[in-house]
């Protein structure tokens, strides 16, 4: 028993030490492959003939608020050519080439085909092997190039070599180029494309490759791959109509005034979304580009438009009133040695505050502003910043300008600055930041965001949806905002932009005419000195019930006009007529019954029968036609309904085509057996044959048409 | 005094604890292997790990119905449950699906079930019973034969459904007849013979050059074979009775080496051959038969010391290694965690053997005995065979990783086949012999 105990044991001890063993040796092949030989194994890893290449992702498209395409990605060909080849011998080389330059000359006209037969020679006998031939070439223009002599022979007889690249494209060129902006490698990304560059980029795929003879790399199998996720589409709140309008408009007062550069922007007054948006800069040709997004990124004085903000203040503060009495002495005032003018020369006389607003004095609202708060001019600049006008906004679009803002305890600050300031000199502000501050003031207070972008979707999918950020929900109080909009809306009506002034609808707003600050010499008037101004006007419409803000800068008009009114004004005028006539929500409802009552039932020309009821029905307009039904009518409209009657065509006598289009009229007569002949568009207005009379077959019948 | 009626309480905790581990580690290898940023939800029903997932969780609902079946219902049903099985084995040679080229699978709508895999717990049973019936003797001829018929006949079903992976672990049973008594010269005899068949592998692709005589490569082994025998002849010429053993053992060798010829390309397909080949690097064929081996072992290779952290493994997540979620799973862990994780991994199965090994020892009872050593066989030769082959030591024979390796036939099979003991193992006190 003993013995065979121990027998057992030793048998269990084997089975242990086996296991053991075994373990130990699958550990130390492991140590072996991933130690020893790790180096090795790592290289190969490397070196595999296989690779996951990238599979680039479809960048996403931005749109309109409309729908339409902004911008969008399209492959695009550079076509090079090995002029070096060995497969082409000498002989193939220049019994082709003439055959080859006069295709590529047809195909690309700017350059003659003397031109490329020498271009294509020089690169032969330079031994180029890979001489550009063309870039940006269209997928179209590429399938034909295929065909080429010497081309159709393909890449390694002929030579040919083309790389795909996805280039961006703007349909509506330079149409808001600036706001749908670039992202381009190596360059610092600008406009929506930028700010939304990780959305539309998408995700790269990886496809696994092997590399196969003539380094061609080919997909391995449909299923080892990660497949590309496409960018999303972005969806903008620019209205290409009114960007459009807004575009044409700016460009027209440009010219007229042969100004350094303009801007427009059209806001929403509830939601904050940027319509429009149009920068045009005068280039060295004096032609006009969008090179610059002035409205968001340049910062200046704005200059009159400010008296808003500095009178909001002091009605805020309860400092003023807008029938305190204000003298306007002579036009002219001094603050220390300091001369503050109006433009009127002589002044206003004694004036309210709504006039002197209204009138755009500087005399008056520095004097008052400087009264008031000269004791504490630090009250003033917080009453400022409290209504956010200090506050850079924060858009998603790179390159805002920082608006600035003096504080007394700044070192520029002197006793004059306050009086300056209080009319829109010493600060800085970017047409957005005074947009977005006017458009807080036609909203009752409440302070939105600028916002381009309205949603983003993937394959139509909704992905995210930009909601509209209220940045103050109240940056004065309710009586102010009453206040100041009555002033807003004096400006049209009887102060200095009567100019805008219509019976359709109430426009608000201010106008800035600004001198722009010359560094050598500041301010001081000089003889003989040029100043240059900016004209400016921003408002908002229908003033009653605000439904869009808008803003106009014209920087350095050089035509001898430089008032707000005048220059910025019309490109205001005609966008928001624009805006006006073609958005439902602002106009009262039609009353659609009355009108309709009122207008005939659209007339239509006489012809067939069957196709003239199809589309009066189809419309669901009343006809009234007797009782007799025949395959040809005619139609006369009027208030009630559409008569249509009944127009015999007799096999014997000449058929009545009077008032028909040419198409029935030729199907008609043709089938009589007549030959015709017409001149003129429109409808038949007189037939050579009268109707009516016996028809002999063959005759020769004239139309006229009008 | 323990609680009789509560089994939860006399649980080997131990070895339950180091199943959860392996499962959920192949759970999150899965995930790794087939990982891909679409379906990154690690729920994902689609996916295979979203799938293991819910099989992971059948498995522990099984393995609880088992830890509440009286032990005393798999001794007296051991027979029935062997009978069931090859009933089974049968009917899959007749209805069967064929995936892979083996003829293995009951499809059942969209899941397939391999009957090969619960043959492995359902000959435990009966092996076990058989061999604890009192007064059995090994050494009994009858014994011998009938022990060795209930292994066989589920070999030769399987090998019928042309699935050889499956087939060579009922092999693993050898190890159990050992320790219940097998004489240990069939293991030498084993062992020896497939030293014999490798090395006639190796030496018959070379020839040799004697005194200007070329002499093929198996010739010079019977030659050398034969220079051993006269030698040990001669040191044992006063015991003439072993003589008969070595001339016996030297024809049998002359046999083998030059059967391997026969065997290899008759007996074996081409696919097995060329694998061996591979394996003992006579052939190479990195496109071919060895790309998974050679894929396998850049995968791992490149994993070095730390690996390439969780998820980030870009040999498996590209699917270089073709069946890397099932067998080829080591890879992934072995390219993700490194030489680190690897060793883990076979420092925990080192320890579920001896842990199993060690659990049979203190059974009462020889049929709980038997069957724990059945246990740990099956699971030590998947687990040597399956990871051999990935890093290079055994040729390519698919068959899973326990309890790692994505599906659900292997891993419920898995399952049953290690709580039935953990089962007989709870009750062992109240058992009598």
């Amino acid at each position: 028993m003993n013995t065979d105990r121990k027998a057992i044991l030793s048998r269990v001890y084997i089975v242990y030490f086996f296991v053991c063993l075994f373990a130990l040796v699958i550990v130390g092949q492991t140590v072996n492959i991933q130690v020893v030989e790790g180096a090795h194994w790592k290289e190969k890893a490397e070196n595999l003939t296989i690779e996951y290449n990238n599979i680039e992702a479809v960048r996403g498209n931005i749109y309109a608020a409309d729908g339409s395409l902004l911008a969008t990605s399209v492959p695009k060909y550079e076509v090079r050519f090995d002029a070096n080849t060995p497969s082409i011998t000498d002989d193939f080389f220049y019994q082709n080439v003439d055959s080859l330059a006069i295709e590529l000359s047809n195909l690309f006209p700017e350059r003659s085909k003397k031109q490329y037969v020498a271009e294509l020679i020089a690169a032969r006998k330079k031994g180029a092997r890979y001489h550009l031939i063309r870039r940006n070439v269209k997928f179209t223009e590429l399938k034909q190039m295929e065909e080429f002599p010497i081309f159709r022979k393909g890449k390694y007889k002929g030579g040919f070599i083309y790389t795909q690249q996805n280039k961006r494209v703007k349909p509506f060129n330079i149409l808001a180029a600036r706001t749908i902006g670039y992202d381009r490698e190596g360059i610092q990304p600008v406009g929506i494309e930028g700010a939304y560059s990780k959305e539309l980029r998408g995700i790269n795929g990886k496809r696994l490759e092997q590399k196969i003879a003539g380094g061609v790399w080919m997909p391995i199998s449909d299923e080892n791959e990660i497949e590309p996720v496409d960018g999303s589409d972005v969806y903008s709140t620019i209205d290409v109509n009114i960007q459009d309008v807004a575009e044409n408009a700016l460009m027209k007062q440009l010219k007229l005034h042969h100004a350094g550069y303009g801007c427009v922007a059209v806001m929403e007054v509830a939601t904050g979304e940027i319509k429009a948006i149009a920068n045009l800069q005068r280039t060295k040709d004096s032609t006009y580009y969008e090179s610059y997004n002035f409205v968001v990124g340049a910062a200046t004085e704005p200059g009159s438009t400010f008296k808003l903000a500095s009178l909001m203040a002091a009605f805020e503060d309860g400092f003023l009133e807008l029938d305190d009495m204000v003298d306007t002495e002579n036009g002219t005032t001094k603050f220390y040695d300091a001369v503050m003018r109006d433009s009127h020369k002589g002044g206003y006389g004694k004036i309210s505050i709504k006039e002197s607003f209204i009138k755009s004095s500087n005399v008056a609202i520095s004097k008052e502003i400087n009264r008031v708060y000269a004791k504490d001019p630090q009250k003033f600049i917080d009453r400022l910043n409290k209504m956010y006008v200090n506050k850079k906004l924060g858009i998603e679009i790179s390159g805002e300008g920082t608006p600035y803002i003096k504080n007394t305890s700044d070192k520029s600050w002197s006793g004059i600055t306050l009086p300056w300031m209080s009319i829109g000199y010493e600060v800085e502000l970017t047409p957005l930041n005074i947009l977005t501050f006017y458009n807080a003031v036609a909203n009752n207070g409440k302070m939105v965001k600028p916002k381009f972008v309205k949603e983003i979707r993937h394959r139509g999918k909704l992905v995210r949806k930009i909601e509209t950020e209220v940045l103050n929900p109240s940056i004065c109080s309710e009586k102010t905002i009453k206040m100041v909009k009555e002033m807003l809306e004096g400006v049209v009506q009887e102060g200095t932009a009567t100019n805008l002034k219509n019976d359709v609808y109430k426009i608000a707003g201010k106008t800035g005419t600004a001198q722009i600050a010359n560094k050598k010499l500041g301010y001081k008037y000089k003889k003989d000195i040029k100043v240059s101004h900016q004209a400016s006007f921003v408002g908002y419409f229908p003033a009653d019930n605000p439904k869009y803000t808008c803003i106009v800068v014209v920087n350095a008009p050089s035509k001898g006009v430089y008032y707000g009114n005048l220059v910025a004004g019309p490109i205001f005028k005609e966008v928001a007529d624009k805006v006006y006539a073609t958005s439902i929500g602002i106009h009262k409802e039609i009353h659609k019954k009355e009108n309709q009552a009122k207008s005939r039932i659209p007339y239509a020309k006489d012809g067939y029968y069957p196709d003239l009821k199809k589309v009066y029905e189809e419309f669901g307009l009343k006809t009234n036609q007797g009782n007799e039904v025949t395959e040809w009518a005619k139609v006369n409209t009027d208030v009630a309904a559409a008569h249509i009657t009944a127009r015999k065509v007799s096999p014997i006598y000449v058929a009545d085509v009077t008032g028909m289009s040419i198409k029935d009229a030729l199907y008609i007569l043709e089938n009589q057996g007549l030959s015709v002949f017409f001149k003129g568009k429109g409808v038949v207005k007189k037939q050579s044959i009268a109707p009516g009379e016996k028809l002999v077959k063959g005759n020769r019948i004239f139309l006229e048409l009008e | 005094m323990r609680n009789r009626t509560n089994v939860f309480t006399n649980l080997d905790w131990v070895t339950i604890l180091t199943y959860l581990v392996l499962v959920i580690i192949g759970w999150l290898s899965i995930y790794a292997a087939v990982y891909n940023e679409e379906h990154s939800k690690i729920f994902d029903l689609s996916q295979r790990y979203g799938n293991q997932l819910l099989w992971i969780g059948l498995s522990l609902l099984l393995a609880l119905i088992i830890l509440m079946i009286e032990g005393s219902f798999f001794t007296s049903f051991a027979y029935p449950i062997y009978g069931l099985i090859i009933l089974m084995l049968i009917g899959v040679l007749l209805f069967g699906a064929e995936i892979k080229g083996a003829k293995s699978w009951f499809r059942i709508g969209s899941f397939a079930i391999q009957p090969a895999e619960f043959g492995k717990f359902a000959t435990a049973l009966a092996l076990a019973k058989f061999l604890s019936v009192l007064g059995i003797n090994m050494k009994d001829l009858k014994t011998k034969v009938t022990a060795i018929a209930i292994v066989i006949l589920p070999i030769i079903l399987i090998l019928l459904q042309n699935d050889t992976g499956s087939m060579l672990v009922y092999f693993s049973f050898v190890l159990v007849l050992y320790r219940e008594g097998l004489s240990g010269n069939v293991l030498l005899a084993g062992i020896y013979t497939a030293f014999l068949f490798i090395t006639s592998l190796l030496m018959r692709i070379h020839t040799f050059t004697f005194f200007d005589k070329e002499i093929g490569g198996e010739l010079l082994l019977i030659l050398i074979l034969l220079v051993i025998s006269t030698v040990i002849m001669y040191f044992t010429k006063k015991m003439k009775k072993l003589w008969i053993l070595i001339i016996a053992v030297l024809i049998c060798s002359i046999g083998v080496v030059f059967s391997v010829d026969y065997v290899f390309n008759n007996v074996l397909e081409p696919h097995q051959s060329k694998r061996i080949n591979v394996m003992l690097g006579v052939e190479s064929d990195p496109q071919g038969a060895g790309y998974n081996v050679n894929q396998s072992l850049i995968a791992i290779g490149s994993g070095g010391f730390s690996g390439k952290g969780f998820l980030n493994g870009t040999q498996t997540k590209f699917n270089f290694v073709p069946e890397q979620s099932t067998d080829f799973i080591f890879c992934t862990i072995g390219e993700e965690w490194g030489f680190l994780g690897a060793f883990v991994l076979v420092s925990l199965y080192l320890f579920l053997f001896l842990r199993l090994i060690f659990l049979a020892e203190r059974q009462r009872s020889t049929f709980s005995r038997i069957y724990g050593y059945c246990v740990a066989s099956i699971l030590f030769f998947h687990f040597l065979v399956n990871i051999g082959m990935t890093i290079g030591l055994a040729p390519v024979i698919g068959i899973p990783l326990p309890f790692i390796s994505y599906g659900g036939s292997s891993l419920w099979a898995f399952t049953i086949l290690l709580f039935i003991f953990i089962r007989l193992d709870a009750e062992r006190i109240y058992v009598l012999r």
